[in-house]
């Protein structure tokens, strides 16, 4: 692998048809077999566009899903959805209810995975969300606490990962963006994700976002995953204040670098060069902010063509001045 | 003799088609459809309707449901000169969010924050309309103040403007104001400065109403009984989701009237009517029934609207059997 690899967080936007074919699909207008040929048309198209520019760890943009805690709820056993709540302004979800023991009736993420993968040579990373946010973005009426649904959802999600592993997933990213929520909890998401990743070979990784690290750093180094994705571009803070007072020594950092408007190459690279003054260059992978499905196709393509471009000049720029050994 | 009280918001929209007006007319007025004027108006019909369904679920003390309200900072804020709103925010520990305000410069209330909302409100309800504010403590928390530079001034600055809406809102005949103040319990080491602010604000409220301090996301360990020192004539509290209260009000007299959230706004689970009896039992171990009113835990927002209702009703009905006992007795 490339010192300084590319990849992304996960989500990239639907393209305006599959927009289209959804609301359509969601009133029965048009077939489930029609709506999975265009999820696979844009599937494709993405990889597509990322082997083009040169990403190095790919995903698949997760073209066929809502809402990332609710796409794997209404497939696991126990849980119910229920009506609408807002979460802000004119956006209204429905959150998942935990009515029963929640069980893994099959995969979810199998297929999807395997297609993804079929279409390119460079790796694809698995994406699943952690028992952490899933148990906090749900309502639960039958586990006796929050510390208790939490772990009976660890084992569920591990089942997920063994079986994208088994099927040659050597990136697996298990989100936990509920994390920093609760600062006194973050010994239960650690503890949760120690069930998750228990005995796999394959790369894990998670991606901490809207959160304020200050309330968690360091103790989220504890989170028992080989790299840990940090949303750097859009904190308030300096992050990497408190980098260089307790470093980084458990496993690899992975850099966000772009905010919510299209930076140049040249304040990507001063991000960029910035995280190598507190990490090491083999610790750092590169991709742009938390997922990008809620921009216009165009913007995220923009975006990741800029953060490519960085990456590599940067790259240049290290291998230049120090030969490696 | 204990009355029955909504807390603070009321789902905007429900799973029917037609409960979800209010949804569609920001579409609507995203592709021109409606003007602002239409999108007030549909507002009007969605506050009318939730006033309605509050005094079918049998409440006694309702709100307007907050409809107008993005969440508990932003509306007010962005009514406040002085304040810019930014970037969205988390709200405390829920999947909420709110927008940052930034103070830059010398904060301007205008002529009225709620007063208009609550008017209409009033004028439609056949009970106690109960007005809403942030209060100072948790305005001034979550923004970011770049102007006075002196917590105290700023949050200071804000209990004036606060405690000026609270007299217009006498004037036109509010009889009770809350104030929600989460931030305290998250902020307990700053209960001196709170209670300065608090003082501030206290010398403009108007006398003879009632006035309700809300506490929730999180619990009085720590501040118990210190908080009856400040200067309000009820406090409301969590007393569904969080036990060490319950605890609390065992060590030290409460001597205020309570507004007992004993309904858990945060989950659809249903309470049982033992589990809500027991509760009502426990809560006038420490107030008589006229000092006491029962509400949820939180505003009703964070539920689907049918479940808010059948919360509601859950809890209307364990009050009415409560009340034909004590005639039977």
């Amino acid at each position: 692998m490339n010192l300084l690899p590319t990849t992304s967080v996960g989500s990239f936007p639907k393209p305006d048809y599959l927009k289209r074919a959804r609301t359509q699909a969601s009133r029965g207008e048009i077939s489930a077999k029609k709506l999975r040929e265009l999820e696979e048309r844009a599937t494709r198209e993405w990889i597509r566009f990322q082997e083009e520019i040169g990403i190095d760890i790919l995903v698949d943009g997760e073209m066929y899903r809502g809402d990332m805690v609710t796409y794997f709820a209404e497939t696991w056993k126990g849980f119910e959805i229920s009506g609408l709540v807002r979460s802000y302004g004119n956006r209204y979800y429905r959150k998942p209810v935990v009515v029963d023991q929640v069980k893994r009736a099959k995969p979810i993420t199998l297929e999807w995975f395997k297609f993804a993968q079929s279409l390119t040579k460079k790796p694809v990373k698995g994406m699943l969300t952690g028992p952490y946010t899933v148990m906090d973005w749900s309502f639960n009426e039958y586990y006796k606490d929050r510390r208790e649904l939490t772990l009976a959802l660890a084992e569920v999600v591990h089942e997920e990962a063994v079986d994208l592993e088994k099927a040659g997933a050597q990136y697996i990213q298990i989100d936990e963006p509920a994390v920093s929520v609760r600062p006194e909890e973050l010994p239960l998401a650690c503890e949760a994700m120690g069930i998750v990743t228990q005995g796999l070979k394959a790369k894990t990784l998670t991606h901490i976002c809207y959160g304020d690290f200050q309330k968690i750093y360091p103790g989220m180094l504890e989170i028992p995953v080989d790299q840990i994705d940090l949303e750097l571009s859009n904190s308030d803070f300096n992050l990497f204040e408190l980098i260089r007072k307790t470093p980084f020594t458990n496993g690899l950092g992975v850099v966000d670098v772009h905010s919510h408007r299209l930076e140049s190459k040249d304040e990507v690279k001063k991000r960029i060069e910035q995280a190598l003054e507190v990490f090491r260059p083999e610790q750092i992978y590169v991709d742009p902010d938390c997922g990008l499905k809620t921009r216009e196709v165009q913007e995220a393509k923009d975006k990741l063509r800029v953060v490519v471009e960085a990456a590599r000049e940067v790259r240049k720029e290290l291998v230049a001045s120090k030969p490696v050994a | 003799m204990l009355t029955l009280s909504a807390v603070s918001h009321y789902p905007k929209i429900g799973d029917k088609p037609e409960e979800q007006v209010l949804r569609r007319a920001h579409g609507q007025l995203d592709r021109k459809e409606i003007d602002e004027a239409g999108l007030e108006r549909i507002k009007d019909e969605v506050t009318r309707h939730a006033l309605q369904e509050q005094v079918e679920a049998g409440l006694e003390i309702v709100t307007d449901g907050q409809i107008r309200w993005d969440d508990a900072v932003t509306y007010l804020a962005g009514k406040i000169k002085g304040f810019k709103l930014t970037g969205l925010l988390r709200y405390f520990d829920t999947n909420t969010f709110y927008r940052q305000p930034v103070c830059e410069a010398d904060l301007e209330a205008p002529d009225s924050l709620v007063v208009k909302d609550f008017q209409f409100a009033n004028a439609l309800s056949s009970v106690p309309v109960k007005a809403l504010l942030t209060g100072p403590f948790t305005l001034a928390k979550l923004s970011k103040d770049l102007h006075y530079k002196d917590f105290e001034e700023f949050a200071g600055r804000l209990a004036v403007i606060l405690g000026e809406e609270a007299q217009r809102l006498a004037r036109v005949g509010a009889t009770i104001i809350q104030f929600d103040e989460p931030a305290l319990l998250q902020f307990k080491k700053e209960f001196p400065v709170f209670k300065k602010i608090w003082t501030k604000l206290a010398r403009l409220l108007p006398e003879g109403i009632e006035t309700v301090l809300f506490l929730n996301y999180g619990d009085l360990r720590g501040l118990y009984p210190q908080i009856l020192e400040v200067p309000v004539t009820a406090v409301g509290l969590d007393l569904a989701t969080a036990p060490e209260n319950w605890r609390l009000l065992g060590k030290s007299p409460f001597t205020k009237k309570l507004l007992a959230g004993l309904v858990d706004a945060r989950n659809t689970k249903m309470e049982t009517e033992e589990e809500l009896h027991e509760r009502l039992e426990r809560a006038l171990d420490f107030v008589s029934a006229e000092n006491l009113s029962l509400s949820p835990n939180y505003g009703l927002e964070f539920l689907p609207r049918e479940t808010a209702r059948k919360k509601l009703a859950h809890l209307s009905k364990v009050v009415r059997e409560f009340r034909e006992a004590k005639v039977k007795a």
